[in-house]
């Protein structure tokens, strides 16, 4: 480098071709995107928040949430699962016989292993996990093979991980999940849970409220410090606020005052209600498992 | 420059210098190296730039190969997709109906029979007249809903009205349709409360 | 002053033309610096305390650890950085700074806006972003500021009399290049008027950090160290052809690296990142055996000296860099992703590399300047004990503390809470590390600020005397 303008060159292509690569090549495979559907069904995804949810994405922001929190499920698999439901007319030790004389067929030696390991002293219990891996060509031909002698199977698709095993999401987050966020509160430590989908595990807006006044109260071993000043401690009307927290004595302030939410711990508890993942999308496929209630 | 104390010294003041040296042939051999590891690493776990790939899939075809297909989970998931656009405007998302428009399907007698021959017969052909749900009655014109749906949507749709809602029956299958169907014939129009209740379940 | 007509310009007259600038930034990174370790304390004060801040919205962890971060690279490491550059820029072109007052009004400009971005944080009105912080006002103030400072080096190497580069123009020139660059970039896109939709936002902060962080650091600290380790050791730089190694494959691959592993964005993303952060190991590689090549024999005992502080710093550098290439391959990252570990990380790169050898450069370069021995000589050589000690005693238990955590993390049978508390124990060391880390940035402080109060003392004595001194007969009107 013998010129000051042969540097400048140098840092120019080097950045530019940075800048083309994660910035311009980014933003144009992800940053005119739409809503997308949920797999198999007409649901538009992600749905649009409420107000109050959107004020307290404001809120989890400005209060610096996403410096203990991640908002991102991280999936390191995926798995085709079958399982038998149904014995029909025959029974159990009849059952694993057939199976296991269907493992020659080529299209099946491979799984051999994993299946008869898994038929191993069943009694015919349901329903039983006959295959748990990677292909669905195993899936769709056993399923055909036992559809064909009266018994019923149920294939699936499952997200496997630590993540999801701990019951943080039923499938990894993706782009679509984030469409309607600004800025994205990613997170990169988890001081705290991952709360992408905290409002499946914790959809009532009282126990977000308490948990946040007093973390300890509703979570026993909680590192989370107490937000208290979201929240208003006042003297008792003529009667109770309706909205007062309900709080165990340890933690509930002095003898006639109770602790009502601000708005905006309101707003931030309608938006961690709101978090949400567990519909199955095409990048991120998962068999749901719950007809309406 | 009051307060300088130092004299003033002469040129070759102490500016380090480098010293001049060719690039050394070693890294640059190990940089090509790890270019082509990295390179068959690109190849195997990048989608090839798709952005439906999502890590741990590595590409389109793998990611195609855990899209659910079939099974009971999937035809319910089609056949509350059918029911909100088709049945859910007048019975109610939530299958408990709406005064004035449709009875509520949640717990209906006529959705939870054992069999559902007469069942399918009601979108196919819809129903006129005097009719009781729940004890409560009812007189409207339902119209022939399911007439235009091919057969694995309508079997979809009566299955997922059977299990939803707390309702347990068994499910539907689009041969089911079809045979109803072809017994059916032209005959197309409604059904009244006494001549469904003269069908068998 | 034409360079050209007077070939050997006195390095005391070109230490002397810095003398204001380098005050102005010094003086402010210092503070900066104290001020971003005590929020820095208060911060990890949350994980030993929980309900310490509880009815106080200032202080929670998140405003607190967002504006100390932002004050130890914003408050401290660019400014710091950039008085080194402009003196080196001054020195290696054996002439003046150029333009003195631009970087006397740019350095007031830049506190002004991290101030102004500090307080922003505390406010609740942090953008979102990380290590972007700062909103739209306070941004626009640090860019200009920038911008200021770029263009009186730019002119003082235009000015040089010896018209060959020396390696570190490369790095230094591509550090002024690189964080306008940059920093104009992820503002735009990211604070401007339409922020793109959705995770390309995440994406876009992730390459910001890596450019500021990885990048930029490591430009302008290996720049700066590729200066006064030949000039303090009293021998040529070692090799000219690594070092240019090492520029071209730190810009080319280094600015790819960043997209984490796991991240919700499309697999090619995390795929470039690592293969950049693979390809990036090269520079680093190629750095330490400059570093090695010009340190080793050198026959300087440095006693806590400056030499002791760019030593220590170079050698940051490559456990630091390595350390953070390793976050992206996905193996480890299952295990170290998203825990105290990138914390621990990104304080290496910023203590252990960046603060150390600006603070060596400090001390090297504000005695030249002012011409004056440091006021406090014995503290800068605990200076240096303190902040080795205790930035190891502060990144070592983090990143010990995150692998646990990430192992207990990536064990569905272990319960959260277990997670936390296997973290908490090396977190109290980590702050004892921290205490010492300010105790020596204070000394950093007492030096600056007493070395200015001398010298301002020493100009109001030189006024009052140049009035009271005695007419000559000459002056006398007859």
């Amino acid at each position: 480098m013998k010129t000051g303008f042969s540097v400048f060159l140098a840092a120019l292509v080097a950045f530019g071709a940075s800048w083309l690569g994660l910035v311009y090549g980014p933003l144009q495979q992800l940053g005119g995107a739409k809503e997308t559907t949920v797999l198999q069904s007409g649901d538009k995804w992600p749905a649009q928040r409420t107000g109050a949810a959107t004020l307290g994405l404001q809120v989890y922001q400005g209060n610096g949430c996403a410096a203990c929190h991640t908002e991102q499920v991280h999936q390191t698999g995926a798995a085709n699962v079958i399982s038998i439901t149904d014995l029909g007319s025959h029974k159990a030790a009849d059952l694993r016989d057939f199976i296991t004389s269907l493992m020659v067929v080529p299209e099946l030696m491979n799984c051999s292993n994993a299946v008869t390991g898994n038929l191993a002293g069943w009694n015919g219990e349901l329903p039983k996990v006959l295959y748990c891996g990677a292909q669905d060509t195993v899936v769709s031909l056993l399923g055909d093979k036992l559809k064909a002698v009266g018994v019923k199977t149920e294939p699936r698709v499952i997200a496997t991980g630590a993540d999801i095993a701990r019951g943080w999401g039923t499938r990894q987050s993706v782009a679509a999940d984030y469409l309607y966020d600004s800025p994205v509160p990613l997170g990169s430590l988890r001081a705290g849970p991952d709360l992408a989908a905290i409002g499946v595990r914790a959809p009532d807006l009282n126990w977000q409220l308490e948990h946040l006044y007093a973390p300890r109260s509703v979570v026993k071993d909680s590192t989370m410090p107490a937000f208290r000043y979201l929240f208003t401690v006042q003297k008792v009307g003529a009667s109770p606020a309706p909205d007062a927290l309900v709080l165990p004595r340890e933690f509930a302030p002095a003898d006639g005052y109770e602790v009502v939410p601000t708005a905006e711990a309101r707003q931030l508890a309608a938006y961690l209600v709101s978090l949400k993942n567990n519909v199955p999308l095409y990048e991120a496929p998962f068999t749901p498992i719950t007809a309406a209630k | 420059m009051s307060d300088e104390t130092k004299p003033c010294c002469s040129s070759g003041n102490g500016e380090p210098t480098a010293t001049r040296s060719a690039a050394p042939m070693w890294i640059i051999v190990v940089t090509l190296v790890l270019l082509f590891a990295g390179a068959l690493f690109l190849d195997s776990h990048s989608g090839w730039f798709d952005k439906n790939v999502y890590a741990p899939y590595q590409s389109a075809t793998q990611l195609e190969s855990f899209q659910p297909k079939s099974g009971a989970a999937a035809a319910l998931a089609r056949g509350k997709g059918v029911y909100e656009s088709v049945c859910g405007i007048c019975h109610g998302s939530d299958g408990l109906g709406k005064p004035g428009q449709a009875p509520a399907l949640a717990g209906s007698e006529w959705v939870t029979t054992k069999g559902f021959d007469r069942l399918a017969h009601i979108p196919l052909a819809g129903v006129a007249g005097a009719i009781q749900v729940q004890g409560k009655d009812w007189n409207l014109n339902m119209a022939a809903m399911g007439a235009a749906l091919p057969d694995d949507d309508l079997a979809a749709v009566l299955t997922y009205i059977r299990v939803s809602w707390g309702n347990k029956a068994s499910a539907v299958t689009g041969d089911d349709i079809k045979k109803i169907r072809s017994e059916m014939g032209k005959t197309s129009s409604a059904y009244s409360a006494e001549q469904l209740k003269a069908m068998p379940e | 002053m034409n360079p050209t007509e007077n070939n050997s310009i006195c390095p005391n007259v070109v230490d002397a033309s810095c003398r204001v600038p380098l005050l102005a930034l010094f003086g402010g990174a210092a503070l900066w610096l104290v001020l971003g370790l005590v929020l820095g304390i208060a911060a990890m004060l949350s994980f030993h305390k929980p309900d310490l801040f509880a009815d106080c919205p200032f202080l929670t962890y998140g405003h607190a650890s967002a504006a100390a971060n932002d004050l130890l690279l914003y408050g401290f490491a660019i400014p710091a950085a950039l008085g080194v550059m402009l003196w080196i820029f001054a020195r290696l072109s054996q002439s003046p700074l150029a333009l003195p007052i631009v970087p006397v009004v740019a350095a007031h400009l830049w506190h002004v806006g991290v101030l102004v971005g500090t307080i922003s944080i505390f406010l609740g009105n942090s953008t979102g972003h990380t290590w972007l912080e700062y909103p739209r006002g306070a941004s626009v103030l640090l860019f200009a500021a920038f911008m200021l400072v770029a263009v009186s080096c730019v002119a003082t190497m235009g000015f040089r009399v010896n018209r060959e580069l020396y390696p570190s123009h490369w790095f230094l020139f591509a550090a002024l290049l690189w964080f306008g660059w940059s920093y104009a970039t992820a503002n735009l896109f990211l604070i401007g008027h339409h922020p793109p939709r959705g995770v390309v936002q995440a994406v876009i902060d992730w390459w910001l950090t890596n450019n500021l962080l990885f990048v930029w650091l490591a430009l302008a600290g290996v720049g700066i160290a590729f200066y006064l380790l030949p000039k303090i050791a009293g021998k040529p730089l070692a090799s000219s052809g690594y070092a240019l190694f090492a520029f071209l494959t730190l810009v080319f691959f280094g600015a790819w690296v960043g997209i984490p592993p796991g991240a919700p964005v499309p697999a090619w993303l995390p795929t470039v990142s690592a293969f950049a952060a693979l390809l990036s190991v090269g520079p680093v590689v190629a750095i330490a055996i400059v570093t090695w090549k010009t340190v080793g024999g050198a026959n300087v005992s440095c006693q806590g000296g400056p030499f002791c502080f760019i030593k220590f710093g170079m050698l940051s550098f490559v456990v630091s860099s390595l350390l953070y290439l390793g976050e992206f391959c996905p193996h480890y990252s299952c295990v170290v992703g998203l825990t105290w570990f990138n914390a621990g990380v990104t304080q290496w790169q910023l203590l252990g590399f960046a603060g150390m050898i600006l603070c060596g450069g400090i001390y090297e370069i504000l005695p030249r300047v002012m011409n004056r021995e440091l006021p406090f000589a014995k503290l800068a050589r605990v200076n240096f004990f303190l902040f080795a000690g205790g930035t190891l005693l502060f990144v070592i238990p983090l990143l010990i503390g995150g692998v646990e955590q990430g192992w207990k993390l990536s064990d569905a049978a272990v319960p959260f809470a277990d997670t936390g508390a296997v973290a908490l124990k090396f977190l109290r060391i980590s702050t004892t590390g921290q205490l010492l880390v300010l105790i020596g940035a204070l000394c950093l402080l007492l030096n600056i600020l007493v070395m200015t109060i001398q010298w301002k003392l020493g100009l109001v004595k030189g006024a009052i005397a140049a009035v009271t001194a005695p007419l000559t007969t000459s002056e006398v009107k007859s």
